[in-house]
């Protein structure tokens, strides 16, 4: 028998529907991640250079974030608002970042060292903040596209985006504001008592260490969805990550090995959802968003293809429980 | 120069292209539909018993259900994503909420022929499709378990389609999508605010403004969203607010079959085949606001991956400025 889940944070109803894993054609055909390997523009980079990681000054670097050659957004204009008859429109202003996660010419990040992965995290935390410095900036976010199917140019060469964005995205309010009410009810971050839950439960916990955990979601968007999650509360991410990076990157070395070897190196995205800037304000809005959210990752394999169906309605469908995902991800096993 | 808008209905954000920058749909990656199944399969004529047995169909000679001579059949779904039988059963585990998977699931088989699609139909079998959907729609809306009916086609592999036979779907859900309940919430604010339907003043200025309006007739308009998630997005409305999906007669039925696969034609011609979804957002069932809300149909052509970007803010980024969308749909003509 199906069944119908409903994502505790922004209300979203998804289906489970184990019968239809039969159906044919439901997975995309097995996904190999080929690139053009002519000469490859982040190995010998010579972009302009926003932040970098050096052993020492004048050493080669080891992370670098360069502004990106095809920018969505960019501040070199003014922040400006218009109305056009019942629609509202700002310009483009906002920043668009490339982070080379490394040197070498390594694809999935799953490959990289710990140590490196480490300065990937670093590298985001030192930009949020300084990004944070712009009061038009409202929001930013962190994100890596692998392969073709997760939308990324045939590229083999380790890296993620950073974009920041005038305004307040769809999602991120949807998130808050499903966080803000369960907090006005109970008096508890939804995230703490989501982690407390799982972590009893088990079923859906894939990994864990010290300061984080990782677990498929009770209502999962896509099939093999994955979130990890830190233990110890706290809204911001470039705040919350403080001390854990090596921690942090350890288990997403786990998680995206596991997916590579248990998927056959599928095409994924990773995105980190932080709270948005304040830039001082303590008005109602914000007033209990330091306890109410809580920063997190979502790990996205693209197995699937979305339909006219979820395009049209919002509804999601599963073919296969997220208890059996976990399961499935927990026996994977790696080396080291 | 890009510009960042906002959807008035239910606030969304997306950046789109300016109009110098836009891409033009040679600059989007073709897809072939290659044909990777027999071309007697089990939606076409003479294979009626391949399908479990039809719930209906348009057979206008004196044929029996089940058996050839029909032109359009409604056959439940062999895979459904949700099953018919038995008593909705909410309950909550910790702080989560389920319910068991409720609802109907069908097929509607558009056409015997198994080479044609939405695109080629003449008016009259696409009048036929429609036909059905109400069918079907009136028929599910009696059963109490259902709050819901979404109709939707998928076509071709990259828009989720895994069967080439021309064919859409109806699934009958116990709640009201979380797209569609976005909607009628921020359509209602507008007429809260203002008293009037948030669509019919769109659709007034998108008249004035002439720019996004792909084509028209006597009772329905299509153009390009000032708000699109996709690239060559495009929406149709019926004009008058009064006009019901469900109950509507012969004359509107076909005035909707006409600009429906004209529209689909147009994009089969300016974007070389492209696979697609459309939708129906219809209102709920029994649904109380009917002055605040306008059905339409949505119709995305599939010409690229949605990235992580989008998946993780809800923040589309589309490269067609709608304006020089509707300008290459417009002049897509046999």
């Amino acid at each position: 028998m199906p069944e119908l889940r409903k994502d505790p944070v922004i209300g979203r109803w998804v289906i489970i529907a184990t019968e239809r894993a039969r159906r044919p054609g439901v997975f995309l055909d097995s996904q190999k991640n080929t690139f053009e390997e002519a000469a490859c523009a982040f190995c010998d980079n010579k972009d302009k250079e926003i932040f970098s990681i050096r052993a020492y000054s004048g050493a080669p670097w080891r992370v670098r974030v360069v502004e990106s050659g095809t920018p969505l957004l960019s501040s070199h204009g003014k922040f400006s608002r218009h109305g056009h008859g019942l629609y509202d429109v700002v310009n483009d202003y906002g920043a668009h970042e490339v982070v080379i996660e490394t040197p070498e010419h390594i694809a999935n990040m799953a490959d990289l060292t710990q140590e490196q992965i480490r300065m990937v995290f670093e590298t985001y935390a030192v930009r949020y903040n300084e990004l944070n410095k712009n009061t038009n900036f409202q929001y930013v976010i962190a994100y890596k596209n692998y392969g073709w199917a997760a939308g990324s140019r045939r590229i083999g060469h380790s890296r993620s985006q950073i974009i920041a964005t005038s305004v307040n995205p769809f999602s991120a309010k949807e998130k808050l504001a499903g966080a803000k009410k369960y907090y006005n009810y109970r008096e508890r971050c939804l995230y703490c008592d989501m982690i407390q839950q799982e972590l009893d439960a088990k079923v859906r916990i894939i990994a864990e260490t010290e300061h984080f955990v990782a677990m498929t979601p009770f209502a999962p968007r896509f099939v093999f969805e994955i979130w990890i999650l830190p233990k110890k509360h706290n809204c911001d991410f470039a705040k919350g990550v403080v001390g854990q990076e090596h921690d942090l990157a350890g288990l997403m070395k786990i998680v995206l090995t596991k997916i590579k070897i248990g998927l056959d190196d599928p095409a994924y995205n990773y995105v980190i959802h932080s709270a948005p800037f304040r830039h001082g304000e303590t008005g109602a809005k914000w007033k209990t968003l330091a306890e109410d959210y809580h920063w997190h990752i979502e790990v996205l394999p693209r197995l699937t293809r979305v339909a006219g169906f979820e395009r049209g309605s919002g509804f999601y469908i599963s073919s296969i429980p997220p208890e059996s995902v976990a399961e499935f991800l927990r026996e994977v096993k790696i080396n080291g | 120069m890009a510009e960042v808008r906002r959807d008035p209905i239910i606030g969304r954000w997306v950046i789109v292209e300016g109009r110098e920058k836009s891409l033009g749909p040679a600059q989007y990656e073709k897809e072939l539909h290659v044909s990777k199944q027999a071309a007697i399969c089990q939606f076409c004529n003479d294979r009626e018993s391949q399908t479990p047995p039809e719930v209906d169909a348009i057979r206008p000679g004196a044929y029996a259900p089940n058996t050839v001579g029909w032109q359009a059949r409604v056959v439940p779904n062999k895979f459904p994503a949700l099953r018919i039988e038995g008593e909705l059963n909410r309950r909550g585990v910790g702080l989560y909420d389920m319910t068991n998977g409720i609802g109907a699931h069908e097929i509607v088989i558009e056409t015997p022929d198994h080479l044609k699609n939405f695109a080629d139909y003449s008016v009259a079998e696409a009048v036929q499709v429609i036909k059905l959907f109400q069918n079907r729609s009136a028929s599910l809306a009696r059963d109490k378990r259902f709050k819901y009916i979404m109709i939707f086609k998928n076509y071709g592999q990259s828009a989720g389609a895994s069967v080439e036979h021309a064919h859409s779907q109806i699934i009958a859900l116990p709640m009201v999508p979380k797209y569609v309940a976005e909607e009628l919430e921020g359509a209602q604010k507008y007429y809260d605010f203002r008293g009037r339907c948030v669509f019919c003043d769109m659709i007034e200025q998108e008249y004035q403004d002439k720019r996004r309006i792909i084509t028209s007739n006597d009772g329905f308009v299509s153009f390009c969203p000032f708000v699109p998630r996709y690239p060559f997005e495009s929406w149709i409305f019926p004009k008058e607010h009064t006009v019901d999906f469900v109950t509507m007669g012969d004359k509107e039925r076909e005035q909707l079959a006409g600009i429906l696969k004209d529209v689909l034609l147009r994009m089969k011609i300016c974007l070389s085949d492209p696979s697609y979804n459309f939708y129906l957002h219809v209102m709920p069932v029994g649904y109380e606001n009917p002055q605040s809300y306008h059905w339409h149909i949505e119709i995305v052509p599939q010409l690229t991956r949605v990235a992580g970007f989008e998946w993780g803010t809800g923040f589309y980024v589309v490269r067609t400025a709608p304006s020089v969308a509707a300008e290459y749909l417009r002049g897509a003509t046999q």
